[in-house]
């Protein structure tokens, strides 16, 4: 696998080659109306599978997939956001400097695009981006366990984002501009996600020798519960509400609860679970 | 709901979710925090609990860290005074 100093340039040179406007990239209908076509693949519904979503009719199940498309732009933007903050914070660092600081540059006007993008849409047909709900508590780091957490996080986002992302960009089913903003974003995510493998796996097998057994232990109890805990995101009972559903509390934790939506997690975090596993930075396969 | 179902309620929540035995919050006053008991990780459940109690939204934005202090805390800013933390 190449470096992260030699993959650096090759993909600020694609960054460069790919580079596009984010205001000039779409054309955005008027309105949209949410019972009249599909906006996210059904197998992606939060609740696919399910007795309640079997239970509704093809109109309800089409409105249903526009806010958990509405929601799944809102929460991937929110997690850009901190991802925004944290790498510009590691540029121009001397463990950065160079061709690193380079890449960042793109990947942040790449991921600030993206934002601008989703919140577009959401506001756009929506009227709104969903809320996060997440709160920062303080805690204390190992050392250097706070940059290897923050490039764990960065990797969940892109690689779940980017299982959704696959799916919907290639579905003819689905409106053609939902699609397009998936094809858009999975386009710049692949560079993303090359980039963040290889700087992770670098920075990992650097830091944890720094660590005892415990941190070590500690770390993986944590990324696990992370990982788990991200998942929280994809069944907002908001979103069940807003598509005219009842109880939406009590259908997110149906939803955590049944196995075809644990199937579903598992598939989507195939990818990013074997590579931390294959890295170390998991021992074990996490429940989700 | 009285302030000691809700506050029952909210006991019950932590106490599961961190597998905690019932000694960990015998009373209103003792720290959430500062004990463990809530992580980061739990807070956008908790928070969703929370909103399921107050058949409201809360915004995130008016909440500091000091709300997750204890029981009593908790009660305070999210159901005492619902004004402070309603989603516009």
């Amino acid at each position: 696998m190449a470096t992260a100093e030699e993959l650096a340039p090759r993909l600020s040179e694609a960054s460069v080659n790919k580079i596009w406007d984010v205001y000039s990239a779409f054309d955005w209908p008027d309105t949209l109306e949410p019972s009249a076509e599909w906006y996210m693949s059904p197998e992606l519904i939060s609740i696919y599978g399910t007795d309640i979503y079997n239970a509704l009719s093809e109109a309800e199940q089409k409105t249903l997939s526009f806010y958990e498309v509405t929601n799944f732009f809102s929460f991937v933007l929110y997690g850009e956001r901190p991802l925004i903050e944290g790498l510009m914070h590691r540029m121009y660092r001397k463990a950065t400097l160079g061709v690193i600081t380079d890449y960042l540059h793109h990947f942040v006007d790449e991921e600030n695009k993206h934002m601008i993008m989703f919140g577009d849409f959401c506001n756009r047909y929506a009227g709104k981006v969903y809320p996060e709900k997440k709160l920062v508590l303080p805690r204390e780091w190992a050392k250097g366990e706070e940059d290897v957490a923050f490039f764990c996080k960065v990797l969940i986002v892109e690689e779940l984002g980017d299982y959704y992302n696959l799916i919907m960009m290639s579905d003819k089913t689905i409106n053609p501009l939902v699609s397009k903003i998936n094809r858009v974003h999975h386009i710049d995510e692949a560079r993303h996600l090359a980039f963040g493998r290889a700087y992770l796996t670098e920075l990992f097998h650097a830091t944890r020798n720094h660590w005892s057994e415990e941190e070590m232990t500690s770390f993986q109890t944590w990324l696990a519960n992370y990982l788990a805990s991200c998942w929280g995101d994809f069944y907002n009972p908001t979103v069940y509400k807003d598509a005219g559903l009842k109880d939406g509390y009590g259908i997110r934790k149906m939803a955590l609860q049944h196995d075809a939506c644990k199937q579903m997690r598992e598939r989507a975090s195939k990818k990013v679970v074997n590579y931390f596993l294959e890295v170390g930075l998991l021992s074990e396969t996490p429940a989700l | 709901m009285q302030e000691s179902e809700i506050i029952g309620q909210l006991r019950d929540w932590i106490l599961e979710r961190a597998g905690a035995a019932s000694d960990r919050l015998t009373d209103n006053e003792m720290p959430i925090l500062d004990e463990g008991l809530l992580s980061s990780l739990d807070i956008v459940e908790f928070i969703l609990f929370i909103e399921s109690l107050r058949e409201e939204e809360v915004d995130i934005e008016n909440i500091e860290p000091e709300v997750f202090t204890n029981l009593r805390t908790l009660y305070d800013a999210f159901f005492a005074d619902k004004s402070q933390v309603i989603a516009s």
